[in-house]
This record gives structure tokens, C-alpha cells and sequence, in this order.
């Protein structure tokens, strides 16, 4: 099944889909398709016309670019998603740290979409990652049945 | 996702004894046709969609739960991002607050594969129903 995991460029939540048999839905693939295919510098930061315009499906035309052309990119990814995982309360570093509109705009479509949603929290002991790797482990045991 | 070029980045746990150097020696040795490049936190490796399969397969087998990869958009050394070509970094922020918490996650992977699952389950979030919420706004009147 696909997994969307937020954020969508964590290395952690990839490797552990991927280690538990499903495929994650990640920021990185599609990033590959516009830097081999169209060239762009720095997605999502440098944005074609068309991402725009996609953009504007999740978000209104009031809404900085920047989001736009984020939800430009996870926004098919979520519509795509048969599940998601969410990591909460992480530090300022990880994830998207460049709006948190964007966070909260992604966490809200996933939510819109009403699929199988595991929300976890970020760990800073053995104890919370045990947790959090054991969560994952369960609900991705979960949709294979 | 394109088939013809699949780069995946390769990190070490900091707790692993493995280094950089150990890992890329191992994996340009898993399939033949695999373009590696070592870096400070592991690898970057590059080759086809189907050879990925077996070298990630391999390396899953052989660092269970030591190294870590992702997929990743740019492809090994390109001008944009190489450093060696004052490219930039925007993503080094994340991989490092990824490899700082890396070692938690290799134990509680450890802790699971012997069996150990005593842990919490989720909690799950339910709306507050609205005589609850008139109780606790009375109480505090």
C-alpha cells in the first residue's frame, strides 16, 4: 500500500515503511522527476507556472507561493496515499521548516481524506522510540489484512 | 518514479561501528553497474531501478538495523548540490537532526527484533462533547 509520511523528506519514516513492506510516498521522488526532467534549481522553492496553478487546488490564491508550490507537490502525493503516518512535536530542525502553514495545511488534506492516519510522537528517549517504532510496526502490520 | 535512475542515500547509525569507508567498499561490491560516492554520514549510491532493489535488499540483510537510506531527487554529484562545486545544502538540516536521533531508533528496532513489545499504543483523539465542556467552563466560574 502507499504510505504518505509527513514530512514527506524524512529518512526515518521512509526506511521504516520501506523496512516494513510498503511503499512511502515521499517528496523526494517526484523532486527527481522536475530536477531530470524540467531542470528546476531548487524545488519546491523554484516553482514552474504549472505548480502554481496546480498549487491552487489546496490552497487559496491568497496564500504565499511557497505553499502553494509545496501542496503542489504533496498534494497528489496525499490524493495518491492509501494510508499516512504523521510524526509530532518534532524539533525546530526537522521536517519542513520553512512554514508551518504548510504543515498544517498537509496534516488538514490528509485528514480530509478520512485514510488509515497513525500520528506518533517524535521520540527523545528509548522508551518514546521503542514506542514510536513499535506504533509504525503495528499499523503497518494492520494494512496488509 | 523513474526507473532508469534511482539515487539512494545511505546513512550509519552513529551508535554502528561501521564507517563510510567499510560501506562503500560493500556496496559497490553488491551489484555490479553501481555508481557510489562516500560521504561524511555513509553513502550516496546510484544505478538502476532493479539493481537498487538488490543492493538495498543486501544492505538491509547485512546492517539490519545500522544503516538507513532514502531515496534522493538529485543525482550524485550534480553541480547544484556537490559541495565540491560550492553547491548548496537545503536539506542538511533535516539529515541532521535525523542522524542525531538515529541511534534511538536503532535500539528500539533491536528491542523489537528480540521480542521486547511492551510499549504504549496510540491514543486516539476523540472531540470533547459539549456537556463535558460546559462542566469544566462551570467549574471554573
Amino acid at each position: 500500500m502507499k504510505v504518505f509520511i509527513d514530512p514527506p523528506n524524512s529518512m526515518i519514516l521512509f526506511d521504516l515503511v520501506e523496512r516494513f513492506g510498503h511503499e512511502p510516498l515521499s517528496s523526494m521522488a517526484l523532486i527527481q522527476e522536475k530536477v531530470d526532467n524540467i531542470e528546476v534549481d531548487m524545488p519546491p522553492m523554484n516553482v514552474t507556472l504549472d505548480d502554481v496553478v496546480k498549487g491552487l487546488k489546496y490552497a487559496g490564491v491568497e496564500v504565499p507561493s511557497g505553499i502553494r508550490g509545496r501542496l503542489a507537490i504533496w498534494g497528489p502525493m496525499i490524493e495518491a496515499a492509501d494510508a499516512a503516518i504523521i510524526i509530532d512535536n518534532p524539533p525546530f530542525s526537522f521536517g519542513c521548516v520553512g512554514c508551518d502553514r504548510s504543515n498544517e495545511l498537509t496534516k488538514y488534506l490528509i485528514k480530509r481524506r478520512k485514510i488509515p492516519t497513525l500520528t506518533v510522537q517524535y521520540p527523545n528517549d528509548e522508551e518514546e522510540a521503542k514506542t514510536m517504532v513499535g506504533q509504525i510496526r503495528d499499523f503497518l502490520g494492520g494494512l496488509k489484512q | 518514479m523513474s526507473e532508469a535512475r534511482v539515487t539512494r542515500l545511505l546513512m550509519i547509525s552513529p551508535d554502528s561501528m561501521v564507517t563510510p569507508d567499510q560501506l562503500v567498499r560493500n556496496v559497490q561490491t553488491m551489484a555490479p553497474g553501481i555508481n557510489v560516492k562516500e560521504t561524511c554520514y555513509g553513502c550516496l549510491a546510484e544505478s538502476d531501478a532493479r539493481t537498487m532493489e538488490v543492493v538495498i535488499a543486501k544492505v538491509r540483510e547485512q546492517y539490519r538495523n545500522e544503516v538507513f537510506s532514502k531515496v534522493r531527487g538529485f543525482p550524485v554529484g550534480d553541480p547544484r548540490r556537490c559541495r565540491a562545486q560550492h553547491g548548496t545544502r537545503p536539506g542538511f538540516a533535516q539529515l541532521e537532526a535525523e542522524w542525531a536521533t538515529l541511534p534511538l531508533i536503532q535500539s528500539a528496532l533491536d528491542a523489537i527484533d528480540a521480542g521486547d513489545t511492551d510499549y504504549d499504543t496510540p491514543v486516539e483523539k476523540k472531540p470533547l462533547p459539549v456537556r463535558e465542556l460546559k462542566q469544566i467552563s462551570e467549574a471554573f466560574r
